[in-house]
């Protein structure tokens, strides 16, 4: 098996509004290799979030293919998907989505609870994981007790636990103002640093500036591909 | 997600809103409150009139030949005015019957309804509301007495009418404090002086009243003090239960012929034994047990109908947190299990409080009525089951809808 993380194909997805059909993506296709730090950037509309949400398994392409670390998995049943989210994928969201009324820690179990990894084992993963990013502090905290920037150190650290193939992030910052959204690139940078292979999705340059590779999608396709230096906050 | 998650998690969130949470379940906790009060109560009620009251009315082994028959509170108003112009029960009725049932232990004859209830004294001491019996001899071997001090009547104390009476146990202790001093003394029975011959064995207390407070005087003695009661009766004690049926049926030939009826004309007395008596017993019950189910049935349907409508209402307030767990990972059976065992485990709380509510109101009435009301094991059982039930068949819809959502929308829900 190669390296390729993700290898998606022609990928089409269309939203069926009413009378009027919507192609939110129109034949995109994609490599994404082990340890790659890619951010994904267009305009408002260009069909960043739809792809992601495909990359993440949380949707399925009307047609296309998508190869996930060597798998086929467009065309699963919602369990098999949930399965995959499970293992393979790290999801990181704008508004957090972390349970409210659960501590950091528990958020974190989560995906282990669904892992089926029980007891001890899943505390101390869990812990781990908060560690890493810098929350092992403000483990018992409920999110409404967080900073939204630790909120989203929290939500890093609950898409990193189950030790995924990909970690992907819709505009993880977009929520954030500019100190707390660098405490956060500096969190992705590192995890990239130790091996992860990251996607986000962001409008903002700067932000960008901290991947080594920038897809830039227009009206559903991709307008652009480029490679660059990283610039990296000390 | 392992049921133990699940149940985790059902607890919290029902913690979380313990309010809610209960009027929730109200329907239920009422349901099998009342279901588990009114067994417990039937069930007491039902001890009770096997164990005493048929005993204490009929004796074992015995049967009645009476003016009336025993269930006369379900007999209609013409009855009872077509049965008050029957012929009183008699001495020569108790003889003719005697004549029929030479194989029988015991026939006596006894005084019935209206049973007057006296005062009883001695040297200053004096009981109220004793009732009071006139009897022939053998009425104490009907009754299996035993004597724990003197003797008991005797024929030649009926003939001559000798001014004697036998004492129940409470009555010689209250007068007497130790019923050995009772014997030979002179007490006051509604201020007819009368000999104490013997003090009878103690037969305990029954809803909450002595058995042992009453006084048997000789029937020509009773008769002399008070006057012939309506309702004398017979009582026939044989040697086995399963000579009963035979021994009524003589007796009722005998009756029949003591009264001159023709072959067509109807019986102007009755036979009767203690199964009359719980006959009637079990078909009052027998509409009662037919009713209970019917109401436990309405409010658990209803409480049913409420705990679903809560649980859409939950899985509508916590539609984000489903899309959440989807997109880490939860399949769609971790999802209907949370729900599931949420609506269970509210349900079958219901049922536990219900439990609690019934037990404690069975218990209130044992407390504060003679009723023996006693909880059944079976009605607590049933009960639970009936919670734990509810909640999965009202929960289901809930679940499988929430299992349903997809991720991305209901992340998006508000
Ligand atoms: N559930 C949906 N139903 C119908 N159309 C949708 C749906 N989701 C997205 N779209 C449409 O698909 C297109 C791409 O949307 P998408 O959310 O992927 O854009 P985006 O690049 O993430 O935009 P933004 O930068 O504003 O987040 C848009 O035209 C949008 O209206
Ligand atoms: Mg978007």
């Amino acid at each position: 098996m190669s390296d390729l993380v993700i290898h998606v194909v022609d990928l089409v997805r269309e939203y069926q509004m009413g009378a009027e059909r919507i192609q939110a993506l129109r034949g995109v296709s994609l490599e994404i290799r082990r340890n790659e730090y890619v951010a994904i950037m267009g305009p408002s509309g260009s069909g960043k979030s739809t792809m992601m949400n495909v990359l993440g398994c949380l949707d399925t392409p009307t047609s296309g293919e998508y190869w996930l670390a060597g798998q086929e998995v467009s065309r699963l049943s919602d369990d098999a998907l949930a399965r995959i989210r499970n293992r393979e994928i790290g999801f990181v969201f704008q508004t957090f989505n972390l349970l409210p009324r659960a501590t950091a820690l528990q958020n974190v179990e989560l995906p282990l609870v669904y892992g089926g990894v029980g007891g001890r084992d899943r505390r101390d993963r869990a812990r781990r994981a908060l560690e890493r990013v810098g929350l092992g502090n403000r483990m018992d905290h409920r999110p409404n007790e967080l900073s939204g920037g630790q909120r989203q150190r929290v939500a890093i650290a609950r898409a990193l636990v189950n030790e995924p193939a990909i970690l992907l992030a819709d505009e993880p910052t977009g929520n954030l103002d500019s100190t707390t959204s660098a405490d956060v690139m500096r969190v992705f940078d590192r995890l990239q640093t130790q091996g992860q292979t990251i996607v986000l999705v962001t409008h903002e340059a700067e932000i960008a500036a901290h991947a080594d590779r920038v897809v830039t999608l227009r009206d559903g396709r991709i307008a652009s591909d480029l490679r660059q230096d990283r610039t990296r906050a000390a | 997600m392992h049921y133990r998650e699940a149940i985790r998690l059902a607890l919290d969130s029902i913690r979380t809103a313990k309010l809610r949470s209960f009027f929730t379940v109200l329907g239920i906790v009422v349901s099998v409150a009342f279901l588990v009060a009114v067994v417990a109560i039937i069930q007491g009620m039902n001890a009770y009139v096997r164990v005493n009251l048929t005993e204490a009315m009929v004796g074992t082994n015995s049967f009645q030949i009476r003016w009336m028959p025993i269930e006369m509170a379900m007999l209609s108003d013409q009855d009872v005015v077509r049965m008050n112009k029957r012929p009183l029960v008699s001495l020569d009725d108790a003889a003719a019957v005697r004549a029929a049932l030479p194989d029988a232990k015991a026939v006596a004859l006894q005084t019935g309804w209206p049973t007057p209830a006296v005062e009883v004294a001695h040297a200053g001491r004096s009981m109220p509301n004793v009732i009071t019996f006139g009897i022939t001899p053998e009425y104490q071997v009907v009754y299996d007495y035993g004597f724990v001090a003197g003797d008991a009547l005797a024929d030649p104390d009926v003939r001559e009418r000798r001014y004697l009476a036998v004492i129940g146990h409470e009555v010689a202790t209250q007068l007497f404090d130790d019923p050995a001093r009772a014997v030979g003394k002179t007490i006051h029975v509604a201020r007819l002086p009368v000999r104490v011959k013997g003090v009878i064995a103690p037969k305990g207390k029954t809803l909450g009243q002595s058995l042992d407070t009453f006084v048997l005087l000789p029937m020509t003695v009773f008769e002399t003090l008070f006057g012939r009661r309506l309702t004398t009766t017979v009582s026939v004690k044989m040697h086995t239960a399963a000579e009963v049926p035979a021994a009524m049926a003589r007796a009722e030939e005998a009756m029949r012929r003591a009264h001159q009826l023709r072959p067509r004309e109807e019986n102007d007395f009755a036979v009767d034994k203690a199964d009359a008596l719980i006959a009637f017993w079990t078909s009052l019950t027998g509409v009662l047990f037919a009713v209970v189910p019917a109401v436990v049935a309405i409010g658990i349907l209803v409480g049913g109908i409420v705990i679903m409508n809560i649980m859409l209402m939950a899985v509508q307030e916590r539609t984000r947190e489903i899309g959440i767990r989807k997109s880490l990972g939860a399949r769609r059976r971790d999802i209907r299990r949370q729900f599931l065992v949420e609506s269970v485990a509210l349900a079958t709380l219901g049922g536990l409080l219900g439990v609690a509510f019934g037990a404690g109101f069975a218990q209130l009435i044992a407390v504060a009525t003679p009723l023996p009301a006693k909880v059944t094991a079976w009605s607590v059982a049933v009960s639970l089951l009936l919670g734990a039930g509810t909640g999965i068949g009202f929960g289901v819809y809930p679940a499988t809808r929430a299992a349903r959502l997809d991720p991305i929308t209901a992340m998006r829900a508000e």
